[in-house]
């Protein structure tokens, strides 16, 4: 198996920064429907090189959740905005199949992936939270293992759609007056369990063939689906052998899947604390604990953990749960950390609180490149989903000080090779599966 | 005495409006052209425009319109023009019979703010029966139904877009009080087609609501479009027609107790511009040259009430006894022919290329007359050109005939507002929890 010798970076981009309480910090910009900070976050990422920007989403709100996605810009027609502004940088947001047609998403993503000259990334989800569930009908949220089949399908679904046009249809043939080669049109006539799509998508082929497939459900049927169609994972990891066993896990269900293992890019998310010594890091980490709001950042860990934690003492031992329905690799790995080194229900809260539950690099640049590189040595990642604290400060100290210890290194690129995110991930484009297949009179193709 | 002035957009159908438009030799087409769209765009804010405006639809089929075969998805376009223009209104269709209020409520909320308040959404209920086979359900609702369903929506998204009173965001650092929930409102939706508690996940546009557009000519439609509609296109060749439609629609508006004032009537305009008359007319020659002469004729003949396939081509346009059908459109034809000093075969090829829409061809002078007299019979409130090719058949339009109008007084020589309400002369809804004035729209930077 080959192992490419430097590794990929996504900047996770939250409006008001990852820790619950980091639009406090002095000097701290923030929001969610801040346009202005986000295309400077952005052009700063492109500025370091950075492989992807990703933006994540929910399809509910309420008056305690975390302030980054309280109210937000809506990701697709950011992405779209934001290509305007960026040249190479990769754009990746959520997308739920839950809550949304496969028609409307497929074609969305696919004009995103024209707009951009072939920079788009889906981060295919099911949806989190029920509550989502009250803002489409109220007829509930569909249980886990259901909405990863109804996912499965959607997915399907949506490659058929984007296949609908073969590479090269629009001709424009001013003298024939032809504008679109019909030959090269399908209609996908998909009939499945969930939906009934007849195509074909009224858009051509996205430059990247798919936009490319992103995944971070870590759940047994989570990691299936991953392993059957993702090619960017996002995982929640704390510990380096079981992060290092879990890309193991996910490359041999990949081949069992039929997929060549190396085109599957695990990328654990890290909060970076950046400080001129190590004390002066956790210094900061408690600044930023004591702006927190106690129920928000409880809130943070209840949902990581699947259940309401509210009654629970504070100063007591983190309770034993039953198994979360949701955010399964959240509460598995928080679970373990809070065990494994005695946390309180309080300090589990202010840990979680950080980084949305992800693993915590404190320290120096040198030691945040070293946390970074011993991960990515020991093949326990193909590179990280960077989380910023807060915004701007946290991310530029990142990319000012710890982006060119990396590159000194040989572990990060100091220049974009290529134009679009498969070329940054080195992942390969999807031919058409009809392309050089002979075709009727009517477009339906005929064996040669 | 300052004069009434017109308010203008244009569809960016980006292979041209008329079937054939983009087979000019100097016609650039696409809808999928981005390069294209974004230049007409400015063009059309250099001209002053009060808006640019999307179709849009949801299915694909080999004999479509070259410009919907294939298509960005206008949201998302729309989403990247945002930051390459600065103040040009930015209309978008979407269909409320397939897709979700809370997802469209957040796409057009997030295009408002993106835009600094410049957003408008034409309402549609899905014209093509076809798109049903591409979201599952066995059949298209039946057109009551799917205004019925359009009404709750309406209903539905702008209480979603009421979640969050102005000023909500506190981000107070000192105190830590991000945001005041008071000013947070559930909505709690429970209809016949919708349920949906909400809050929406992103706060109140810019412009309040982006404005709504209706273009059904249908009873039905008419109906919606004095209901709610801000701004309603219509397809009319002949004036008085034209001014009847318009009255009729605003009796309706204010019996449903609103101010007739704040509907604005586009009708659809498409213009063929010469420096000369004969310069125009070589112009729709060449286009008519491009359509189909048969079918052209035929949809001729229909229109004056009698085949015409047997005269002279290159003839006046020959007397005829009153038509017993279409007689609007006659009546239109006739006057037009003689105005003009058409042939049979320039008659015959500007019916083909207007595609139903009132046609003008002709010098800046001649059009901009045209465009007056309809002004001011009452046809409406401006108009929605349609340009028949991208971009010299909508260049020429922006370069020679709005300055025309602008000198005369009928049309803006500056943008005096940010937002697409300002532009368009209408108010801002105030939010309903609201106890004090609003703040005005701001800009986004």
């Amino acid at each position: 198996m080959t192992k490419s010798s430097k590794m990929h970076l996504g900047l996770f981009v939250l409006g008001t920064g990852h820790h619950v309480a980091g639009w406090r910090v002095e000097g701290a910009e923030a929001g969610a429907e801040n346009l202005a900070l986000i295309e400077r976050i952005a052009q700063t990422a492109e500025r370091a090189r950075f492989d992807l920007l990703f933006f994540a989403d929910a399809l509910n709100t309420g008056p305690k959740v975390h302030p980054s996605v309280l109210v937000r810009l809506e990701p697709l027609t950011l992405l779209a905005a934001l290509a305007t502004k960026t040249t190479h940088i990769g754009l990746a947001a959520t997308a739920s199949t839950t809550y949304s047609d496969p028609y409307n998403l497929a074609r969305a993503f696919a004009s995103i992936d024209h707009i951009s000259g072939g920079r788009a990334g889906w981060n295919v989800v099911t949806g989190a939270f029920a509550e989502a569930a009250g803002n489409f009908g109220n007829v509930g949220h569909p249980p886990h293992e259901l909405r990863y089949a109804i996912a499965t399908e959607f997915v399907q679904v949506a490659k058929g759609l984007w296949d609908s046009w073969e590479d090269g249809a629009i001709v424009m043939d001013k003298a024939t007056g032809r504008f679109a080669d019909i030959s090269k049109m399908h209609e996908l006539n998909f009939k499945g369990q969930f939906f009934s799509v007849k195509g074909p998508l009224n858009i051509s082929r996205p430059p990247q063939g798919y936009p490319v497939i992103i995944q971070a459900g870590a759940s047994e049927t989570g990691k299936d689906l991953a392993a059957s169609i993702a090619e960017v994972v996002f995982a929640v990891q704390q510990d380096m052998q079981v992060s290092r066993k879990l890309v193991d896990d996910l490359r041999a269900r990949a081949e069992k899947f039929g997929r060549n293992p190396d085109h599957l890019k695990v990328l654990p998310g890290v909060c970076p604390i950046i400080g001129e010594s190590e004390a002066d890091a956790k210094a900061k980490l408690r600044m930023l604990g004591e702006f927190s709001d106690p129920a928000s950042a409880l809130k943070v860990l209840s949902e990581r953990l699947g259940q309401d934690l509210s009654s629970y003492p504070l100063d007591g031992p983190v309770p034993t749960l039953p198994p979360s329905t949701i955010m399964q690799g959240h509460a598995v790995t928080l679970s373990a950390l809070a065990k494994k080194n005695n946390m309180t229900l309080r300090e589990l809260r202010d840990y979680a609180a950080a980084a949305m539950g992800h693993r915590l690099l404190l320290g120096t640049p040198e030691q945040v490149a070293d946390g970074l590189q011993e991960w990515f040595v020991a093949g326990a990642a193909d590179g990280f989903n960077i989380m910023p604290p807060w915004f701007p400060g946290a991310f530029d100290d990142f990319v000012n000080e710890v982006v060119p210890i990396l590159q000194q290194r040989g572990l990060f690129r100091t220049e974009y090779t290529g134009r679009t995110l498969r070329d940054h991930l080195g992942l390969p484009r999807p031919p058409h599966p009809r392309a050089g297949m002979a075709t009727d009179a009517i477009g339906r193709t005929v064996a040669s | 005495m300052s004069h009434r002035q017109m308010h203008l957009g244009v569809l960016l159908l980006a292979a041209g409006n008329t079937v054939s438009g983009w087979r000019l030799p100097e016609a650039q087409a696409g809808s999928q052209n981005y390069d294209l769209i974004e230049t007409v765009a400015r063009k059309a804010e250099s001209g002053k425009l009060d808006f640019i405006f999307l179709a849009d639809g949801l299915n694909s089929f080999p004999k479509m319109h070259p410009a919907m075969v294939l298509r960005f998805e206008p949201l998302t376009l729309l989403g990247a023009l945002t930051r390459t223009t600065k103040r040009i209104g930015l209309a978008v269709t979407a269909s409320t019979t397939y897709t979700e209020p809370y997802n469209l409520a957040r796409m057009l909320a997030s295009l408002d703010h993106l835009s600094g308040g410049r957003m408008a959404w034409n309402i549609v209920t899905g014209a093509f029966a076809e798109a049903a086979a591409n979201f599952g359900t066995a059949k298209h609702p039946p057109q009551k139904e799917r205004y019925a369903i359009a009404e709750e929506f309406v209903e539905v998204i702008k209480g979603l877009w009421d979640s969050w009173e102005e000023d909500s965001l506190v981000m107070n650092k000192a105190t830590g009080e991000f945001v005041d929930a008071s000013k947070m409102h559930e909505l709690n939706h429970a209809g016949t087609f919708y349920n949906v508690k909400g809050p929406l996940n992103i706060t109140r546009p810019p412009q309040g609501y982006p404005i709504f557009m209706q273009a059904g000519a249908s009873d039905t439609g008419v109906n919606f479009a004095a209901k709610y509609a801000e701004v309603v296109f219509a397809v009319h060749q002949n004036m008085d027609t034209a001014a009847a439609f318009a009255k009729r629609l605003r009796d309706l508006a204010a019996s449903y107790g609103r101010n007739p004032a704040h509907l604005k009537l586009l009708p659809g305009l498409v213009t063929i511009v010469g420096s000369t008359e004969a310069e125009a007319k070589a112009k729709l020659a060449e286009l008519g040259a491009l359509t189909h002469p048969i079918y052209a004729m035929k949809v001729l003949s229909e229109r004056m009430g009698q085949d015409l396939s047997s005269y002279p081509l290159d003839e006046p346009v020959p007397e005829l006894p009153p038509s017993t059908i279409m007689q609007g459109h006659a009546i239109t034809l006739a006057e037009t022919a003689r105005r003009r000093k058409m042939t049979l075969r320039e008659l015959r090829d500007f019916v083909g290329i207007s595609m139903g829409h009132k046609l003008m061809c002709g010098t800046p002078e001649q059009i901009v007359d045209e465009m007056t007299e309809w002004f001011n019979a009452g046809t409406g409130d401006g108009f929605n050109l349609l340009p028949p090719w991208f971009p010299g058949g909508f260049d020429t339009f922006v370069d020679h005939v709005v300055p025309v109008l602008q000198k005369r007084g009928l049309f803006r020589t500056e943008y005096m507002g940010h937002s697409l309400r300002e532009h368009l002369g209408l108010p801002r809804p105030e939010h309903p929890h609201a106890n004090r004035a609003t703040p005005r729209v701001t800009a986004a930077e």
